[in-house]
């Protein structure tokens, strides 16, 4: 055999190389490597020895084999500044994992070199910050199994090369800057378990061989751009437990076969262009434990055997066309934790539709049809109970009243007819407008250490309001009564409470002075900066976001976003009475101030002019008197002004911002003059020309006078004649006397003139 | 603290813009935000502007009629700072713009000229330049219109003498040139509407003397 002492020689040169050279090699690469960092972070330190041999092997983060070449590479958190463009890969043929984790400062690009670390099984450099194209080298890792390039800026289309890698377990790409389109050679990949390429630009369709992807557990495409329809292939990816597809722009239906995956436990479609019927199939086959299908155009009805499984935790299908909701689909639904069925057009009896939910503790019904009455067991432990916008009716249950678990109650715009005393020591938020609720004040008188919001407003309310309101609410920030028919005054001590922003006491029937320690309202004295978070609700929920509807500029409008900045006081349309407390100007956060429509008399506030980020100002229909102050002209952010109706006199100030609001905001002051009325004040400080409506009354006056005197004229004289004539007989015989006489000579003269 | 809000307000408006289709209908909005993205905001006043929102009705210092159209922009005295962006031009029911008293620099977009609803327009006390646009005289509902005390330059428009409805026009402490118009409203407004423009010349002399003397 002549190849034999060649292959003798081969062989003495391979040991020789394992022995001495190769590790010396690999120790040289990675020291060369480290050098040609910037900054070499923690490799200065877990990159030496204590004795004189410098045997990598002892260094932290690497292992070797029994030869003592390098096995595993591990560079994770390591605060390096550098790039990989010096890391020699061509010396560590031995190396089957090398990871490279969450060094931000780790940039530049994967070389293609890359490709030449033949025995690799593990390659993970995600979370730094490297950037380029994927080298199609990669493909060439033929015992590749696990590979994650996730979190870094990664250009570029993905290789088709390596979406044909079939030695593959699992696969990461997401969060880069990824585009083109996913290959169809996707199809090879038969040993994929995981596959990761979400957080990227990438577009196109998915394509239809993924049915070949039968060991795929985990399918993770979304926030992405992709387009088209879901393939029906999808039903043929057996092994399938979680497909969350989410944000992107996918359109058609759900393929039907999709019912028939038996593992199918996570189903995410949310915010995408899908329509038409679930498929109503979905349930039967699966273990589901989420299902998220919000902000899509889903129509019809919900898969009745969605909770067949008995798992379902999850149900999310908020801002679709959904039109009912059967009642065999959720009744006996009892691991149901969260479900968020809002925003639809669902008709279903809420009575019918629910059983025993014990481990539910959010569900939002909210804007929708549900009709009939809220069973009394129903929602046992629940935090966040939001039904407002449908069409119940009938009690609130006690059980609900009384909850020691319940944070946000929300039964507004309802047709609810009674509520009892509240008592739940953790609620945050109590929203229970505009029903037909009556009785007196609703809340029992206790610590409401967690209350934020309370909205009571557009009900039947009566009776006074407690004087405990002002220390019994640390917290409260929205207090919301209008519309309703509470009397008497309002208790001074509700100026304790420090946090109150929005305070709407419109449409009732308050009397009394508007007591001046509402200046004491911190919070309304400080001017809002930020747009903070409105509630810190102790838990993160995505489910439930607080509104206020609030009447402001001449519109009733419903603040969601922007509720934490909203700072106004609205007591109108009361019997309030008595002058506008100057202290109240003290209120420079407020951005609205409605006092109208009541009984205040006094002169408005000289300082007016403090309420410096104030917007909106009515203090219309009242019977304010004296001239407007001339501090008016600093409220620059007035876009709202209404003082008619009143009796204000003087002079209209002059100035810009004033300017821009015209006759309706001042008329019916009988003593205002000046620009946008029409009649000019007369340079004398004291006499003020009256408007042309007093001129035109004085006129009708006069008229009036004239003919009662010319009618006087007319009976006195008819009754001094004939009275006269009357009573004295000598005067009648002179009179007719006299008239005869005439009588005579006036026949004499016509007849002289006939002949 | 304030640039990251102001970063992430911003963000937020131009995400919206960017990605969402549906909101297309929202133009009025679009238009507010694109003013608002080229402004430096420190005083927060335009936190409220959220694209998200179906229209801008309830947005601080926005006020809208009863169809939610925008007629009222009152952003007068807040601190900020920035150009005029044309696209304020785009709302159409515009009544009252009032942007006195901040930081906004550049020219007046001619585009200004397109808001046929405006009943005021005070742009007074800014660090405005360029020429008053001829755009502004097809601005016919106009009765207010000051834009004093900023760095304007060039003559002032002949074709302005056409808004009969001005009743207060003030151009003083700027640094125009030319002559001043004495038709139409011109013969109404007094002197010192137009003083402090050293290079501006007295009331034009019919016939005489020509346009833009000394320009």
């Amino acid at each position: 055999m002549p190849s034999s002492p060649l292959l003798f020689f081969l062989l003495f040169l391979c040991f020789f190389c394992t022995q001495l050279s190769c590790t010396e090699t690999e120790v040289q690469a990675l020291l060369a490597w480290r050098s040609s960092l910037k900054d070499p972070g923690c490799l200065t330190q877990n990159w030496t020895s204590n004795n004189i041999s410098t045997d990598p092997c002892q260094w932290r983060g690497i292992k070797c084999n029994e030869t003592g070449s390098i096995i595993s590479l591990s560079i994770l958190s390591c605060q390096i500044d550098g790039t990989l463009d010096k890391f020699n890969f061509s010396s560590f043929p031995n190396l089957t994992r090398l990871e490279m984790v969450g060094n931000e400062n780790l940039h530049g690009g994967i070389p293609k070199e890359i490709g030449t670390l033949h025995n690799l099984q593990f390659l993970d450099l995600r979370f730094n910050n490297l950037v380029g194209e994927i080298p199609v080298t990669i493909s060439n890792l033929s015992n590749l199994e696990d590979l994650d390039l996730s979190f870094n800026l990664l250009t570029g289309a993905i290789p088709s090369a390596i979406l044909n890698m079939s030695g593959l377990h699992s696969l990461d790409l997401g969060l880069n800057n990824l585009t083109g389109q996913i290959p169809r050679t996707i199809g090879n990949m038969f040993n994929l378990e995981e596959l990761s390429l979400n957080g990227n630009y990438i577009n196109g369709a998915i394509p239809r061989e993924i049915e070949h992807l039968n060991k795929l557990t985990g399918l993770y495409l979304y926030k992405n751009e992709l387009s088209g329809q879901i393939p029906l292939e999808i039903g043929n990816m057996t092994e399938l437990q979680i497909a969350d597809l989410s944000d992107n722009k996918l359109q058609g239906n759900i393929p039907a076969t999709i019912a028939q995956l038996p593992n199918l436990s996570e189903l995410d479609l949310e915010n995408n262009q899908l329509n038409g019927t679930v498929p109503p199939y979905l349930g039967n086959n699966s273990n589901l434990e989420w299902i998220m299908l919000s902000n899509n155009d889903f129509i019809g009805t919900f898969p009745p055997l969605l909770c067949r499984s008995g798992k379902l935790k999850y149900l999310w299908a908020t801002k679709n066309s959904f039109n009912s909701l059967l009642p065999i689909t959720l009744k006996n639904c009892s691991s149901l934790i969260e479900l968020d069925l809002s925003d639809n057009n669902i008709r279903a009896d809420v009575s019918q539709t629910f059983g025993e939910h014990p481990n539910l503790s959010i569900i939002n019904l909210s804007e929708n049809r549900f009709y009939g009455r809220l069973p009394s067991n129903w929602v046992k432990n629940i935090m966040i109970l939001s039904l407002q916008d449908n069409r119940l009716r009938g009690d609130i249950p006690k059980e609900l009243a009384n909850s020691t678990s319940l944070v946000i109650l929300n039964l507004s715009n309802n047709n609810f007819s009674s509520l009892p005393l509240i008592q739940a020591p953790t609620l945050q938020s109590l929203h229970v407008s505009n029903n037909k609720l009556t009785g007196e004040f609703p809340l029992l008188q206790q610590n409401w250490t967690n209350l934020v919001t309370l909205d009571i407003g557009k009900n039947n309310f009566y009776g006074e309001m407690p004087s405990w309101i002002g220390s019994s609410f640390p917290v409260l920030k929205i207090l919301r009564l209008g519309s309703n028919m509470f009397e008497g005054y309002i208790p001074p001590k509700l100026s304790m409470l420090n946090n109150l922003r929005l305070l709407d006491f419109s449409n009732n029937n308050l009397k009394g002075p508007i007591p001046h320690v509402l200046s004491h309202m911190h919070s309304m004295v400080v001017k809002t900066i930020t747009n903070d978070s409105y509630i810190d609700l102790y838990f993160n929920s995505t489910v439930y976001e607080e509104s206020i509807d609030f009447m402001w500029k001449g519109v009733e409008a419903t603040y969601q976003e922007t509720i934490a900045l909203l700072t106004g006081i609205d007591l109108s349309c009361n019997a309030f009475s008595g002058e506008i407390p100057e202290d109240l100007m003290k209120l420079q956060g407020l951005i609205s101030l409605n006092l109208s429509r009541n009984q205040l008399s006094g002169m408005i506030p000289h300082n007016i002019g403090n309420l410096t980020s104030l917007e909106v100002l009515d203090l219309s229909m009242n019977l304010l008197s004296g001239t407007i102050p001339p501090s008016i002209l600093n409220l620059t952010g007035l876009d709202a002004l209404n003082l008619s109706h009143n009796k204000l006199t003087g002079q209209i100030p002059s100035g810009p911002q004033l300017q821009t609001f015209n006759l309706s905001a001042f008329s019916y002051n009988d003593g205002l003059c000046g620009f946008p009325l029409p009649n000019n004040c007369l340079t004398h400080n004291n006499s003020i020309v009256p408007l042309l409506r007093n001129e035109a009354r004085h006129k009708k006056l006069e008229v009036i006078w004239i003919i009662c005197s010319v009618i006087l004229g007319y009976v006195t004289g008819f009754w001094a004649y004939f009275g006269a004539l009357y009573w004295k007989i000598s005067l009648r015989f002179v009179v007719f006397h006299f008239t005869d006489k005439m009588q005579d000579k006036m026949m004499k003269w016509c007849g002289r003139y006939l002949h | 603290m304030a640039p990251t809000s102001l970063l992430i307000s911003l963000a937020s408006c131009l995400l919206f813009l960017s990605v969402s289709p549906a909101l297309a209908s929202n133009s009025e909005g679009e238009a507010l935000c694109s003013f608002k993205s080229r402004l430096s905001d420190p005083n927060n006043v335009l936190q409220s502007w959220d694209q998200s929102l179906v229209n801008p009705c309830t947005w601080f210092h926005v006020t809208c009629d009863s169809q939610n159209r925008v007629i009222r922009l009152d952003l007068g005295n807040s601190n900020i700072t920035g150009a005029l962006g044309p696209e304020l031009g785009r709302l159409q029911h515009l009544q009252y713009l009032e942007l006195y008293r901040n930081n906004f620099m550049g020219k007046i977009p001619e585009e200004l000229g397109n808001l046929k609803s405006l009943v005021s327009m005070d742009l007074y006390e800014n660090q405005l330049e360029g020429e008053i646009p001829k755009s502004l005289s097809k601005l016919k509902s106009l009765r207010f219109m000051r834009m004093n005390n900023n760095k304007l330059t060039g003559s002032i428009p002949r074709e302005l003498v056409t808004l009969s409805n001005l009743k207060v026009l003030d151009f003083s402490n700027n640094d125009l040139c030319g002559t001043i118009p004495v038709d139409g409203p011109f013969s109404t407004f007094p002197p010192e509407s137009f003083e402090n423009n050293k290079r501006l010349n007295g009331p034009e002399l019919l016939g005489l003397a020509s346009y833009d003397f000394g320009c």
